[in-house]
């Protein structure tokens, strides 16, 4: 008994002890990328055979080399074929995964919203509704996991329901989706799910991940100024992406999650998110639209947020204001 | 034997009770936020902090934080707080310390106060050339330019009993 609670009191101390010497991720990463970089003293004559070499295929070509720790165990036996190309492969994913700097992410985002607007009925003319949409996107934002940029809110002037986020903080939704919308809280939680695909970045997490763009890492305003061809290449990954492919379903699913939680810490009901995606799944409005071909199933998003619904208990006490809503609306 | 126990019992409390009293700092998210002297939205506002602004975290209530900033105790709404130091990545304003009468200011901007960035030269160019319509990149400058009055958000948060306000 007296061992036992010995043991118990060391695995404490040890638990308590452990947090506080934490390591360092990033400095692991640039540790394992330099004992993965190929000697110097190679370089030059590949670049005498290709000197317009890109730095994508620079990248490619270092995931041949056998170089570092990761040859090193290849050659000591350590790891059989498949381990060490699938270790060489993380390695140079993860050198590709440089983040866009917010000047960079604006830039693209701005322009997608103008592509937004050009493509998706022009901005709805109603300040007063647009104040409220705006009053509603900035209480979500607020709580949100990157409530310290500036994010805009517009309607766009589409009777398909429609909703779209752009890098960079822009968030547009069509008074069509607005028209069928209950009440607040279901508004609060459309706005927050595209509040969450901006706070999650995950437009520009698709852009990095894109074979044709990795090279990007050294993107800077100055760059895309000079190379038009460069920033045109990127507006077109991201358009296909928002507006014809649609994002990856897991990142759809993020935003559901997220969205709801930054909807329930502004205090709205956490099931709203859920309601309105089933009622979207079975509007006759939906079917065809580019809302529906971009997001996975309503059925999917449903099912995946009902799973984890269990997680907010005494939803039911919180409002979904929807007199407000109706008078907002002037329903 | 028992010593050893004891040795134990005393160290693992001896640490826990130095991590809860050890105030960490965290930092203000948005400017305009309120330090207030209770635990409640409704509480009297001691002042108002820019974004930025390092607060020692003294303890939590409800979904507030007891916070210690520029030599004043008060308290603030968790979600206006952070562990990491706001990049600056676009937010309202510099930092320029605590409390003081300039943080006033923050709360009192036009509904169409100036936007931090418009739309970037490069986006626009980009669109120009791609025939995108003038009323479109307008819509978009608008959006920009459109700032959500601090006050008239506070106000709409507790009319609707969110954020701070909410039960």
């Amino acid at each position: 008994m007296k061992t036992k609670f010995i043991i118990l009191c060391f695995l404490s101390v040890l638990f308590w002890a452990i947090p506080s010497h934490s390591f360092n991720f990033g400095n692991i990463l640039k540790e394992v990328e330099k004992s993965t970089r190929p000697p110097e003293k190679t370089q030059p004559s590949k670049e005498k055979t290709k000197p317009t070499q890109s730095p994508v295929q620079s990248s490619e070509q270092n995931s041949g080399q056998d170089g570092g720790l990761i040859g090193l165990g290849d050659s000591l036996g350590l790891f059989d074929k498949k381990t060490s190309k699938f270790l060489k492969q993380s390695v140079n994913t993860l050198k590709s995964l440089q983040p866009i700097a917010y000047e960079e992410e604006k830039a693209i985002g701005g322009r997608l919203a103008v592509e937004v607007f050009n493509r998706y009925g022009g901005a709805y003319n109603d300040p007063e509704l647009l104040n409220y949409i705006n009053l509603v996107g900035q209480s979500v934002a607020d709580v949100s996991s990157r409530s310290d940029i500036n994010y805009h809110f517009a309607i766009l002037n589409t009777e398909f329901p429609n909703a779209f986020a752009t890098p960079g903080g822009y968030v547009f939704v069509s008074i069509g989706l607005i028209r069928m919308i209950e009440n607040e809280a279901e508004l609060a939680g459309v706005l927050a799910h595209e509040v969450a695909h901006i706070a999650r970045k995950h437009a520009l997490q698709t852009l990095q991940r894109s074979r044709s763009l990795q090279g990007v890492s050294s993107l800077t305003l100055t760059v895309m100024d000079k190379d038009p061809g460069l920033f045109d290449k990127l507006i077109d990954e991201v358009s296909n992406v928002l507006f014809t492919k649609g994002l990856d379903k897991n990142l759809e699913f993020e935003a559901d999650k997220y969205g709801r939680e930054f909807a329930y810490r502004t205090g709205y009901y956490p099931g709203a998110l859920k309601r309105f995606i089933q009622k979207l799944g079975a509007s006759k409005k939906n079917q065809g639209s580019i809302f529906s071909s971009t997001h996975p199933t309503s059925r999917e998003r449903y099912n995946l947020l009902q799973k984890s619904s269990s997680r907010y208990k005494k939803a039911s006490l919180y409002p979904t204001l929807g007199k407000r809503f109706k008078v907002a609306i002037k329903r | 034997m028992r010593l050893l126990i004891y040795s134990f019992i005393f160290l693992f409390f001896g640490f826990s009770f130095t991590s809860q009293v050890t105030a960490e700092t965290w930092y203000v998210k948005k400017s305009a936020t309120k330090l207030q002297a209770e635990a409640k939205a409704r509480s009297k506002v001691l002042g108002k902090l820019n974004k930025g602004t390092p607060v020692d975290v003294l303890g939590k209530s409800g979904k507030f934080y007891k916070v210690s900033a520029a030599g004043e105790t008060g308290w603030i709404f968790r979600f206006r707080l952070t562990k990491v130091a706001p990049s600056g990545s676009g937010g309202d304003g510099d930092v320029l310390g605590a409390l003081g009468g300039q943080q006033q200011i923050a709360a009192r901007e036009s509904a169409y106060g100036s936007s931090i960035r418009g739309l970037s030269p490069v986006s626009e160019e980009h669109a120009i050339k791609k025939g995108a319509s003038p009323a479109s990149i307008e819509s978009v400058k608008e959006m920009e330019r459109y700032k959500v009055d601090d006050e008239a958000l506070d106000k709409f948060l507790e009319e609707g009993r969110l954020g701070a306000y909410a039960d």
